[in-house]
């Protein structure tokens, strides 16, 4: 069942939520907002529904495989995860297996992996090796992917040297980030990423470091986890206890070509809230004080909860982002998600986090769910983290070492996963029906994914 | 823990069996964690709210000592690269659990509103202890409060110069008061390195009463404890030429010295007592950061002697105190530990 667009609405055209916009918030700034944070988009994204076997079916997860896993640049690794020469990791995306490795010149390249002679994977974990050597019969290639040995190699006359060489994988580096394409005739990494560099140039993401690296699995479709971190819609339902401090609903929502983004505006009251919460109240949510104790931080009485939370995260960056003086309280305070098509979600500003999502093993109802912590530092780059693993039954909270009280928000969004992947499964009607505005973010991605599905 | 629904208005208030109370509108419920009613007149609950409230367990079930440093500490306070704890690539299912025993222990640490006081202070936070420090300024002693009480720590802090012997012993004795004991003392506060007959007053005020006069004060208390602990915070200075006589070095020794007398004084009481020795320690605003601006080239040549390439960091100091003072050292007394990276370069028999 294709999609097909059912209401076509002009950029600015759609209703919105009363309380302020984010514009008016910016206008409130005292330094200078950079232009970046001022871009709305052009046009909006046409309203679809999507039919529910997109996210229960093998057929269309096969479908998936084909159409977009094989054929679109996704994330595969950070650059620091494979520091030095030798380093390699393994990539998994549903039944396909890559190798990322730095060969010895020092450059990134990427080959399946799966030995030429009788299918092995060359390679079961992440590690440093000087040469790729098939553990069943020793069938062995250099870093460059080109044949080193084959043991016996009187018995193999039919196999021509540069016939085995392991076949490359196209890879493209940004921000850090290691990019692989199965697809050999795949269109340019430039048109991939489009824009997106512009909108990161004052949050460089390569001067960051891996500081956590945290895989979740979880019972449901890739893109129900995924859509779960797409919009601040489910705010008022999922995560009561922040409302005082979150202008949930204020949230801007903008799509480009190949990339969309949401600005959720932090220390500013939901609208949905009937009584107008104080200053205090506002920082007292966001680290859900309990209300029998104090709270943790009082805000002055000529501050803004909003100015007072970017003056805290000013001091907490200061000794590692040199220009933080410059920057607004909205990159300090707010929530920038941006979301590049089809699984690849860094936050603009210094908030750290990066999601993947990517579904686990060759399943529709089975996915990783990643959350990368980037941070800035000084001097010499500390080593990236290794993965931590958390088991389907394990709770999020087991992250809390590493990602604090976000590690809980967490818990409560994983809560409703696995009760989506039920319903959906069970549900008798035959679509998916998304909000006009507050779901841009997702049906942008769904456009995109049927552009795929029809190439 | 208490939260208030921001739409509905219910209280969700844990109870220590691990349930949670929901009140509305005169109406109360009690509910699992995991969104079953189990009694009560309410009986509905947001099951998020719920979520929420099981991983924000009070004290101490939150806190399950875990000395493994957090991602967040792991690039050093300066962006120095530290080694990584807790992220061994080796076999799932394989984690160490040296439990120090240090949960629910009373902590008294001298001078812990910075450097290697204060991250001697939060470790103990980490691993379930309560706290009690003092400082000379003011200031200092309020942000100390809040981070350690976010670390889920009752906090007892009071702005006292160590020097002050009358204060100082008073200080002890109300914090053991307000904590309902101690177990652990750490004396860390120093008059510091300078020239001059001044110094050699504000290092024997400071370094050397400074850790009689708080054992004197806290010994009632370690001894009724049953894992009585004592560190006292020496230096390298005390080991070996530093290039310069001075009376932070000699007061340094003279600590090493008492230590061992008081490890063999207070042995059948059944109080431990050993000897952090820390070699250069780098951090933002500590001394070292001011030598390497002002003394460029002493800083350098005392790098140059660190065998591991680098100076120490506060945390890396404060993880050995915390060991060597918990039960799980219970064997060790009388000891020296140097915790230099190898910038001694003595035999260490």
């Amino acid at each position: 069942m294709a999609i097909e667009p059912l209401i076509e609405i002009e950029a600015g055209q759609g209703p919105r939520s009363s309380g302020v916009t984010y514009q008016d918030l910016l206008d409130a700034e005292t330094r200078e907002v950079p232009e970046v944070l001022r871009m709305q988009a052009a046009r909006e994204t046409p309203v679809v529904r999507v039919p529910i076997d997109r996210y229960t079916s093998q057929e269309f997860h096969d479908l998936e495989v084909e159409k977009v896993w094989k054929k679109v640049w996704q994330f595969a690794c950070r650059e620091e995860q494979i520091p030095e020469p030798g380093d390699h990791t393994v990539y998994d995306i549903a039944n396909l297996s890559i190798l990322v490795l730095r060969d010895e010149s020092g450059e990134i390249r990427a080959h399946h992996n799966v030995c030429l002679h009788r299918g092995r994977a060359l390679k079961d974990f992440d590690g440093n090796s000087s040469d790729l050597r098939c553990p069943f019969h020793g069938w062995t290639w250099n870093l460059d992917g080109s044949l080193k040995e084959i043991p016996c190699r009187w018995d193999f006359p039919d196999v021509d040297q540069d016939d085995y060489a392991l076949p490359p994988v196209k890879v493209a580096l940004w921000g850090g980030f290691v990019f692989i394409n199965l697809d050999p005739d795949c269109e340019p990494f430039e048109n991939h990423i489009g824009d997106l560099g512009k909108h990161f140039e004052r949050w460089p993401l390569e001067k960051r470091y891996t500081e956590a690296h945290v895989a979740k699995l979880l019972r449901c479709n890739w893109k129900v986890a995924q859509e779960a971190f797409m919009e601040a819609y489910h705010v008022v339902g999922t995560h009561p206890q922040i409302l005082a401090g979150i202008g949930d609903a204020n949230t801007q929502y903008d799509a480009w070509d190949t990339f969309s983004r949401a600005m959720t505006p932090n220390m500013t009251p939901s609208p949905h809230l009937t009584e107008e919460p104080t200053e205090q109240e506002m920082i007292n949510s966001m680290l859900s004080v309990s209300l029998d104790e104090g709270p943790m931080f009082n805000v002055p009485e000529d501050m803004t909860a909003r100015q007072m939370l970017g003056q805290m995260t000013r001091m907490q960056l200061q000794a590692q982002v040199p220009s933080v003086q410059e920057l607004t309280d909205a990159e300090l305070a707010d929530s920038f998600y941006y979301t590049l098509f089809p699984n690849f979600h860094p936050w603009g500003a210094y908030n750290k986090i990066v999601y993947r999502f990517r579904p686990y093993k060759n399943k529709p109802n089975e996915c990783i769910m990643e959350v990368l912590f980037l941070s800035p530092f000084r001097g010499r780059r500390p080593p990236a983290a290794k993965v931590k693993w958390i088991d389907f039954d394990a709770p999020w909270s087991d992250a809390i070492p590493e990602f604090g009280s976000l590690a809980k928000v967490f818990s409560q969004d994983a809560y409703n996963i696995p009760h989506v992947q039920k319903g959906l499964e069970a549900a008798q009607h035959t679509h998916v029906t998304f909000a006009n505005y507050q779901e841009t973010k997702i049906r942008h991605f769904h456009t995109l994914l049927e552009k795929y599905l029809q190439a | 823990m208490k939260l208030r629904h921001a739409m509905t208005g219910a209280i969700y208030t844990n109870r220590p069996d691990g349930r949670v109370d929901v009140e509305l509108d005169g109406k109360t419920g009690v509910f699992e964690t995991t969104g079953e009613y189990v009694s009560g007149e309410l009986r509905q609950a947001d099951p998020h709210m719920l979520d929420w409230m099981r991983d924000s367990q009070p004290v101490p079930n939150r806190r399950t000592g875990n000395m493994g440093v957090g991602a967040a500490e792991a690039a050093g306070p300066a962006g120095v690269a530290l080694p990584q704890l807790g992220t061994s690539t080796r076999t799932e299912g394989r984690k160490g659990h040296m439990d120090l025993g240090l949960n629910g222990r009373k902590v008294l640490v001298t001078a812990a509103t910075r450097g290697i006081g204060l991250s001697i202070a939060q470790h103990f936070a980490d691993e379930g202890c309560d706290v009690a420090l003092c400082a000379r300024g003011e200031g200092g002693i309020e942000t100390a409060t809040k981070d350690l009480e976010a670390r889920g720590a009752k906090v007892f802090a009071r702005a006292v110069d160590v020097a002050d012997g009358g204060a100082f012993k008073q200080f002890v004795a109300d914090a053991a008061d307000a904590l309902g004991g101690l177990d652990i003392f750490v004396s860390n506060a120093s008059g510091g390195a300078g020239p001059g007959e001044k110094a050699w007053q504000a290092s024997f005020d400071v370094d050397m009463m400074g850790a009689v006069r708080g054992v004197d004060a806290a010994l009632p208390s370690l001894e009724a404890s049953d894992a009585g602990s004592v560190i006292f915070i020496s230096s390298t200075a005390a080991l070996e030429y530093l290039g310069v006589p001075q009376a932070y070095n000699a007061m340094k020794a003279a600590l090493i010295a008492h230590a061992g007398d008081m490890s063999q004084a207070l042995a059948p009481k059944g109080v431990r007592v050993n000897v952090i020795s820390p070699g250069p320690v780098y951090f933002e605003g500590g001394n070292w950061e001011m030598i390497k601006q002002a003394m460029p080239a002493m800083y350098e040549g005392a790098l140059a002697q660190c065998a591991i390439g680098r100076m120490g960091a506060p945390e890396e100091i404060a993880r050995a105190v915390v060991f060597l003072a918990s039960p799980a050292a219970s064997l060790i007394t009388g000891a020296n530990l140097v915790c230099d990276g190898g910038f001694t370069k003595r035999m260490p028999f």
